[in-house]
């Protein structure tokens, strides 16, 4: 029964939602709409999970002392901006935009500013000419690199316009091949949850 | 260990330096920024574009020169903007954008732009808007009813959109291709971070995306053909200077590699 029911739930759901997609009748217009509402209010629920889960974690970390001045920050923090946001609201001129645009943003925008850094070392350590394939690949990563900047068309025109090539042609049919494989998956997947084939969300049960 | 640092300082000065001077580029816009600048510059008067802020604070220094130039463009030309965030951060970055490229123009609130503020579950609220913008944003951002804002009159749902652009650094515009496009036939255009241009392009040559402008270099170009510099040139030479110290590292790596190679095979 424990498994049934809730198959049975995803099998009703999926086939009323496959079936509404092909109808424009009210009811199906309306089902739709009021799926959408549910989706939204579920969506915020599981956010709770998500922070149940991140407190839960840190806790046995710092009884552990793994890090615990980090992530004893990171439970103030937690803590702090639904303070903030309760007593002030989250709109502009409140105290709890002010952390966000005083420290959350420029913190974040750091970190991802350490990317450059590591792009650098990487790029002398490990871009390396070892073999046939290697070579190839630095030959691409050059043409496309300088192929971004301005200047690549003071240097030579034929720049841009072979990394473009690269970009519009090999890259391309790449990434073409990535999404329609992600596509098919997707709609596998799916039907095999709808089905009752993939039970992996009932603990595998 | 030594080595690694002389690369870290040697990055740092390049792209200080380099962001310091002003050296003006003048570059020809690639056929997708002219595109999108092409589109702008067509709208009819009172046209209606949706700008969704779909991105984090973290490539904000990226992001800002594409938003503001669009919307700049934009609100030259008398084009309504409804901004909107599918991205928590993207809220208050979003509205301070709107307002602050709005403010050039002397446009007023409500009736020449406004800002419905953040919905969580992205795909969900992407759909929502297809059937009725005010049921999923019922309030703006500061609080208003919707259905007050002179702006909405007669704005429902995507059959009243010319465009949705969506400013991002991940995900977000696959989603409004693959539910706003697909199922409403919404146009979608994207600004997007230099790392991410790669990932549209099948949506690109599909004709699913209608352009992109893409990175620090996207938002230079726009900014050129709009006639105003902005912080997108601003920051072309750091771009380029650090691109050619990536360059020159990838080759001295390489010159110390087979040097090496070769003093082995000799010994």
């Amino acid at each position: 029964m424990q498994t049934r029911i809730p198959l049975l739930v995803c099998l009703i759901s999926g086939l009323i939602m496959f079936a509404q997609y092909f109808s424009s009748h009210p009811v199906a217009k309306s089902i739709y709409e009021n799926v959408l509402e549910w989706w939204q209010i579920i969506f915020a629920f599981t956010l709770l999970v998500g922070v149940a889960a991140f407190i839960k974690t840190n806790l046995k970390s710092i009884s552990q002392k793994k890090d615990a001045p980090y992530r004893t920050i990171s439970l103030l923090g937690l803590v702090l901006m639904p303070i903030l946001a309760l007593i002030g609201g989250t709109k502009i001129d409140t105290p709890f935009l002010w952390v966000f645009e005083n420290m959350q943003a420029p913190m974040q925008a750091t970190v991802f500013s350490l990317l450059a850094f590591f792009v650098a070392s990487a790029s002398y350590r490990g871009f390396r000419a070892r073999s046939i394939p290697a070579s190839i690949l630095l030959v691409t990563a050059l043409i496309v690199l300088i192929g971004r900047v301005p200047i690549a068309e003071f240097i030579s025109d034929s720049i841009p316009k072979v990394g473009f090539w690269i970009q519009n042609y090999p890259s391309m049919s790449a990434r073409r091949a990535i999404l329609i494989g992600i596509g098919l998956g997707s709609m596998t997947t799916a039907l095999r949850v709808i089905l009752g084939i993939e039970r992996t969300y009932l603990r595998g049960n | 260990m030594k080595t690694r640092w002389i690369i870290f300082a040697g990055m740092f000065v390049i792209v200080v330096i380099s962001y310091l001077m002003s050296v003006p580029f003048e570059t020809q816009p690639s056929p997708e920024i002219q595109k999108s600048f092409d589109f702008f510059e067509s709208l009819p008067e009172s046209s209606v574009v949706i700008f969704s802020f779909d991105h984090e604070a973290s490539s904000l220094p990226e992001i800002q020169p594409i938003a503001l130039v669009m919307l700049r463009h934009a609100f030259k030309n008398k084009t309504k903007v409804i901004g909107l965030s599918l991205f928590a951060e993207g809220t208050a970055i979003g509205y301070r954008m709107l307002n602050k490229a709005a403010n050039e123009y002397g446009l007023k609130y409500g009736r020449d732009y406004a800002f419905l503020g953040f919905k969580p579950q992205h795909i969900s609220a992407i759909l929502g808007i297809g059937e009725s913008i005010r049921r999923v944003f019922p309030e703006d951002y500061l609080g208003n009813s919707t259905d007050t804002l002179p702006i909405m009159h007669g704005i429902d749902n995507y059959d009243h959109i010319d465009m949705v652009v969506t400013i991002a650094d991940g995900d977000r515009p696959a989603q409004w291709i693959e539910y706003g496009g697909a199922n409403y036939n919404q146009q979608i255009m994207a600004g997007l971070t230099a790392a991410m241009i790669t990932s549209y392009d099948p949506y690109l040559a599909s004709g699913q995306l209608y352009s992109v402008v893409g990175g620090l270099k996207g938002a230079a170009e726009y900014e050129n053909l709009y006639g105003k510099r902005g912080s997108g040139n601003r920051g072309m030479l750091a771009q380029t200077s650090a691109h050619f110290y990536v360059i020159v590292l990838i080759i001295i790596g390489n010159i110390i590699y087979f040097r090496n190679r070769k003093r082995q095979g000799r010994g």
